[in-house]
C-alpha cells in the first residue's frame, strides 16, 4: 500500500520536476510563474499596467497579421454569398429606399416639431453642449468567441482614445472601449454578456438594461416591471441614463423568431463593421 | 536540397508554429462562419496534449507558457490563466506518460476527456476569481466536449507528421 503510495509521489515529482534534454524549464517552476503573473497582473501596479499596454500593442499587431487568412476565408464566403443574392438584395433595396424616403420627410417634420417645443419650453440641446469628437478606426482583429465579443482597433491613447468612449458603425452604436494602449484599443460589443447599457423602449417610458446574449439576434432587457410586455418591431433607443451615452441612439429592434417568440436584435452587424467611428457618446456625424 | 531543408525545418517546428500560431488568432472553431460557432473547440490543447505525450522534446513547457500569455492577451482575460491551464494539462500528461508503459490510441482519447475538463476548470476558476468577467459556462462545457470529440482526427493527423518528419530525418 505504502509502496503504491511512494510510486505516485515519485511519479508526481519527476512529472514536476524534471527536466527532459530539451526542457529549459521544470513544469513547477513554470506553474508557479504562472499564478505570480496572475496575482500581479490583477494587482494595480503600475508598472504592470504600462507593460500590459506595450505587451497588448505588440501581440495585437503581430495578431493582425495572423489574422489575415481567417479574414481571406471570410472575404471569399462573404463575395460568394453576394454574388448568388445580388438579385434579392436589389430588389430588397429598391423597397427599402422607398421606405426610407417616406420616413426622411416624417423625420424632417419631426426634427422641426421637437425643435419648437424645445424652443418654448426652453430646453437646452444637450447633444451640442459635449463635444463633438469623431475619430474613425479601422478593425484590426475580430476576436468574436463563445466567450468574449470584442474587436481590436488600430488607434489608442496617440490618437485621443479614452476609455469608455462610444463606438459607432454606420450610425449605429457597436460598442463601448473598455482597453486602451498607446497605439490599440478593444471594444466590447453589444453583444457580449458583460455589455449592459440603459435602455429606453419606444412608444413607451419604460426604462430597461439592455445586455448581450452572445449574438447578435440574442439581448435581453433586465429589470423590465412585470406587467410589461415587449411587442415586435419596437425600436430600442439608449436613455442617457448614467451620463455615459446620450440619449435616443437606436440601439436594437424587436422581433417575432421563428419559435413565435419576441425576441430582441442589434440594429449594427458587427460582422461587417471595418471602419468604425469612436466619440464621447454621441451620435456619429 | 534546399526545398527539403525547409521541408524538415517546417516539420520540425510545426507543433511550436502551430502553437503560436493559434495563440496569436486566438482560434477557438472557424468562427468566420457563424453557423459552425458550435463547434468551437481547443485545438492548442489537442496539440499540446499530443507532443507532450508523444514527443516531448518536439513542444517545450516555456514555449507553452509563453503561447498561453500571448493567448490571455489576444483574448483579452487575466494574464497567466491560459498558461496555467495549459501547464496542468502538461503536468497531467506528463504523469500519464511515465506511469504508461503501452499506449493505445482508444485509451490516451478516454483519458483525454477527464484532463481537458481539468484543465478547463482550472481556467474557469481563475477568470472567475480573478477577473469580472462573465461567460456562458455551457459554452466553456460544449468546447470541452467538442476538444475530446475532434480529438481523434487530430490525432491521426498529427502522427502522420511526425512520421513524416522522422522519415526526412
Amino acid at each position: 500500500m505504502s509502496d503504491s503510495r511512494d510510486d505516485f509521489i515519485i511519479a508526481i515529482r519527476y512529472a514536476l520536476l524534471k527536466k527532459s534534454t530539451k526542457q529549459k524549464f521544470s513544469l513547477f517552476f513554470l506553474i508557479i510563474l504562472s499564478i505570480a503573473t496572475i496575482t500581479l497582473d490583477r494587482s494595480s501596479l503600475s508598472v504592470m499596467s504600462t507593460s500590459r499596454a506595450v505587451l497588448n500593442d505588440l501581440i495585437y499587431q503581430v495578431a493582425s497579421i495572423t489574422s489575415v487568412p481567417g479574414k481571406s476565408i471570410n472575404y471569399l464566403a462573404k463575395v460568394k454569398k453576394n454574388h448568388f443574392s445580388i438579385y434579392e438584395q436589389n430588389k430588397f433595396l429598391q423597397d427599402e429606399v422607398i421606405k426610407l424616403k417616406n420616413n426622411q420627410f416624417n423625420n424632417i417634420f419631426l426634427r422641426t416639431e421637437i425643435d419648437n417645443l424645445k424652443k418654448i419650453l426652453t430646453l437646452t440641446d444637450t447633444r451640442s453642449l459635449e463635444g463633438d469628437i469623431s475619430i474613425p478606426a479601422r478593425i484590426i482583429l475580430d476576436q468574436k468567441s463563445p466567450y468574449m465579443q470584442s474587436l481590436l482597433t488600430n488607434k489608442g491613447t496617440k490618437n485621443g482614445i479614452l476609455k469608455g468612449m462610444s463606438v459607432f458603425s454606420k450610425n449605429i452604436l457597436i460598442g463601448t472601449v473598455v482597453e486602451v494602449n498607446y497605439m490599440t484599443s478593444r471594444i466590447l460589443l453589444l453583444t457580449d454578456l458583460n455589455s449592459k447599457i440603459p435602455v429606453i423602449i419606444q412608444n413607451s417610458d419604460v426604462n430597461a438594461i439592455l445586455s448581450g446574449g452572445g449574438s447578435k439576434n440574442d439581448f435581453f432587457l433586465e429589470y423590465l416591471p412585470d406587467e410589461f410586455n415587449l411587442e415586435p418591431d419596437q425600436v430600442i433607443f439608449t436613455s442617457g441614463k448614467g451620463g455615459f451615452l446620450a440619449a435616443g441612439i437606436p440601439v436594437a429592434q424587436s422581433y417575432l423568431n421563428k419559435k413565435n417568440e419576441v425576441a430582441i436584435k442589434a440594429l449594427a452587424d458587427p460582422d461587417q463593421a471595418s471602419i468604425i467611428f469612436i466619440n464621447n457618446g454621441q451620435l456619429n456625424k | 536540397m534546399t526545398f527539403y531543408k525547409i521541408k524538415d525545418v517546417i516539420l520540425s517546428f510545426f507543433p511550436l508554429l502551430l502553437l503560436y500560431f493559434l495563440s496569436f488568432s486566438s482560434f477557438e472553431t472557424l468562427k468566420e462562419f457563424s453557423n459552425l460557432i458550435i463547434f468551437s473547440f481547443n485545438l492548442q490543447m489537442i496539440l499540446i496534449y499530443f507532443y507532450v505525450l508523444k514527443y516531448p522534446d518536439m513542444l517545450g513547457y516555456g514555449h507553452i507558457f509563453i503561447a498561453g500569455i500571448i493567448n490571455d492577451t489576444a483574448i483579452g482575460i487575466p494574464l497567466g490563466t491560459s498558461s496555467l491551464s495549459y501547464l496542468i494539462l502538461s503536468f497531467i500528461t506528463t504523469y500519464i506518460r511515465n506511469a504508461t508503459i503501452r499506449s493505445k490510441m482508444t485509451a490516451e482519447w478516454v483519458i483525454f476527456l477527464p484532463i481537458v475538463f481539468l484543465s478547463n476548470l482550472i481556467y474557469f476558476i481563475v477568470i472567475n476569481s480573478f477577473s469580472n468577467l462573465s461567460f456562458y459556462y455551457v459554452e466553456l462545457l460544449r468546447n470541452s466536449f467538442f476538444t475530446f470529440l475532434f480529438f481523434p482526427f487530430f490525432y491521426y493527423f498529427f502522427s502522420f507528421l511526425s512520421k513524416l518528419n522522422k522519415k526526412e530525418k
